[in-house]
């Protein structure tokens, strides 16, 4: 997934930043609203970390904007201020979730993957397709019950194929959801990882549409 | 004697007394006065009737005895040649020759009232003690001011409840007062109070006022300070869970260090609060003192070198030696936090001037460097507590609120300007120290 982290303090922004790349996640981090509305429309992102006491343009402001553009990206609100009145008025500017600090990392990921989940129009929490499952919890991928050893990115790029079982993601795209601003990417590193999952799930798991992208098809 | 009632009891009765006694006084004269008239024509004419219808040389003397006829008049009356040859009370000591028309004689410790009349030879004197006069004068001066003996008693049992009636709005106020709770800092009723008592109540509603917005500037203070330790708190809980899910020891040293500078931030986010805290006015006494400011300034210097050194950035000092008053402490203090802020401010390899100038009516502290500056309109804002135009690294956001809350105190003036280099140039005006003479 690719996240955007819009959070001012610069040891939280980091710490975030850092929690979610060790899942392999691509993730771009702004400090203030003005940068935050700048990359939202720039780029697509999976889901939006926003803090609302932010330097110059509010949090509030920035969601108030986003929704009113229509963009139905999942949202969840990190914040300080926890009084009823400031989770009221998030919620009904258009998050999806809040979290008041401080905040628990094992939570915090547990509610991005509700909020994931319930975007992708899934309730189950555990993907399960053509006989291989993956448990977005644990990062766990299992292949006819057997578990496979598989690396952190190579994940990134199955949960955002299983995510739309079908639909057809591009090599842009895939790269987008595994590195952020400033990484560097090597030309070929989705073939690469493609190519791995292929090994591990089975050739016909993953099919390459030349031109258009990469994707799971429904049925085999 | 503290207590209104007995003492407006106590005054008034002296008035009545007073009044009473002039009363008395002025009585008296007018009744003597009366008596005088009264009584020298009584024996005006009963010299007269005498004289014109006097006993003969041989009339018998009465024998009477003068204490037991106190209101009698004592008659004289003598021939053509000077022989007195009538006297109606012969125990009498009066003088044996006569003034003619009135007077007053003495004789022994009585005064007497003399009327001599003189026809065909024969002088007549008709004598009256003065004290038959006294007497009923005083009698009758006792009589007028009787009446106010009653009308004192009246009075005193009339001030005594009306006092009570008109002092119950004190009682009920200290009643309110008493029952007051520990928290409640609203003011209390005005209404209904005599003017003489309506000043206190009010000056107790303007302390009230006081301490209510000390204590709401005290618990905003709490709750600001708590506010913000959720952000540094925030992060040490992630850092720590990061250091958790290290997968390889340069990850795990990594994690480390951050959770390292984050506990360093959290610590001096508190050291921070605790010293605002004890710069607030309601805070410690100052210990004003005469102080080298050079020195003062060097010692601040040598505070911030460990941050300096490892931001690498230079701090320069051109400092010439300055004596102001103030306290010591509190004043390295506020040279550390703009010392501190300039640092964090100024990139990499950049530098802060620090200089001391004597001026005619002032010395002056200037701290400048070459970071962004402020910018015209933060200018005011940036004193406020925890208010950061942007994000510094690792600093608190109370520097300048400290420096402020000790300037305030100081009587010392802090104005922020622009650095020559481009960065915030900040100048602190110290009074010069008053002349001892």
């Amino acid at each position: 997934m690719r996240f955007l982290v819009v959070e001012d303090d610069p040891m939280i922004g980091e710490s975030l930043r850092a929690a979610l790349r060790l899942e392999g996640h691509a993730v771009d981090w702004t400090r203030d609203g003005r940068s935050a509305e700048a990359a939202l429309r720039a780029e697509r992102y999976d889901l939006l970390l926003l803090d609302l006491g932010l330097p110059g343009k509010d949090g509030v402001e920035v969601l108030q904007a986003l929704r009113a553009r229509k963009d139905t990206m999942p949202v969840l609100v990190i914040t300080a201020r926890d009084a009823v009145e400031d989770r009221v008025r998030a919620l009904d500017a258009g998050a999806d979730d809040y979290l008041s600090k401080p905040f628990d990392l094992d939570e915090l990921a547990a509610r991005i993957r509700a909020l994931g989940r319930r975007h992708a129009g899934r309730s189950e929490p555990v993907l399960e397709h053509l006989g291989v499952t993956f448990n977005p919890a644990t990062r766990e991928v299992a292949r006819h019950g057997v578990p496979l050893e598989l690396s952190a990115r190579e994940i990134v790029v199955l949960e955002a194929l299983l995510a739309h079982p079908g639909r057809v993601l591009s090599r842009a795209q895939l790269e987008e959801t595994l590195y952020g601003w400033g990484e560097e990417i090597a030309s070929n590193t989705v073939e690469v990882y493609i190519h791995r999952l292929r090994r591990k799930l089975g050739r016909h798991f993953i099919r390459n549409l030349r031109g258009l992208g990469y994707t799971v098809p429904k049925t085999l | 004697m503290k207590s209104i009632r007995l003492r407006l009891l106590a005054w008034l009765l002296a008035a009545v007394g007073a009044a009473a006694a002039i009363q008395g006084i002025v009585a008296y004269r007018a009744a003597l006065a009366e008596a005088d008239q009264l009584f020298d024509y009584h024996i005006h004419q009963l010299a007269l009737s005498l004289r014109d219808h006097a006993p003969g040389a041989d009339s018998a003397q009465p024998g009477a005895d003068p204490y037991e006829e106190q209101y009698d008049f004592v008659v004289q009356i003598w021939s053509s040649d000077g022989e007195r040859i009538y006297l109606s009370h012969p125990h009498v000591n009066l003088p044996d020759h006569a003034r003619l028309g009135f007077s007053r004689v003495r004789t022994g410790d009585w005064d007497w009232r003399v009327y001599a009349t003189q026809l065909r030879g024969r002088t007549i004197e008709v004598a009256q003690p003065m004290a038959v006069r006294r007497e009923l004068a005083a009698a009758f001066a006792l009589r007028s001011v009787a009446p106010l003996a009653p009308v004192a008693a009246l009075l005193a049992l009339a001030v005594w409840i009306a006092v009570g009636a008109i002092l119950r709005p004190l009682e009920t106020v200290a009643e309110a007062v008493r029952r007051r709770g520990t928290s409640e800092f609203a003011p209390f009723g005005e209404t209904g109070l005599p003017s003489e008592v309506a000043p206190l109540v009010r000056a107790l509603n303007g302390l009230l006022g006081r301490l209510q917005s000390a204590i709401d500037t005290q618990r905003s203070f709490v709750a600001d300070a708590a506010h913000e330790l959720r952000s540094p708190l925030t992060a040490l809980k992630l850092q720590l869970q990061l250091l958790e899910r290290a997968q390889d020891e340069p990850g795990r040293r990594a994690a480390v260090a951050r959770l390292g500078a984050g506990i360093e931030r959290a610590a001096h986010l508190v050291e921070q609060l605790l010293t605002l805290a004890r710069s607030e006015p309601n805070a410690a006494p100052l210990r004003l003192q005469t102080i080298a400011l050079d020195e003062v300034v060097r010692q601040a210097v040598a505070d911030v070198a460990p941050l300096a050194y490892e931001r690498g950035v230079d701090i320069g000092l051109a400092a010439r030696a300055a004596e102001v008053d103030g306290d010591g402490e509190a004043l390295r203090i506020l040279v550390r936090n703009l010392l501190d802020n300039a640092v964090r401010y100024t990139p990499r390899g950049g530098r802060v001037e620090v200089s001391i100038r004597r001026g005619d009516a002032q010395t002056v502290l200037t701290v400048a460097d070459n970071g962004p500056g402020i910018a015209p309109q933060d200018r005011e804002r940036v004193f406020d507590r925890f208010y950061r135009a942007d994000s510094a690294p690792g600093g608190s956001g109370l520097g300048l609120a400290i420096v402020k809350t000790i300037a305030e105190r100081h009587g010392v003036r802090v104005v922020l300007g622009n650095a020559p280099g481009g960065g915030l140039l900040v100048r602190v005006e110290l009074p010069l120290r008053a002349r001892r003479s």
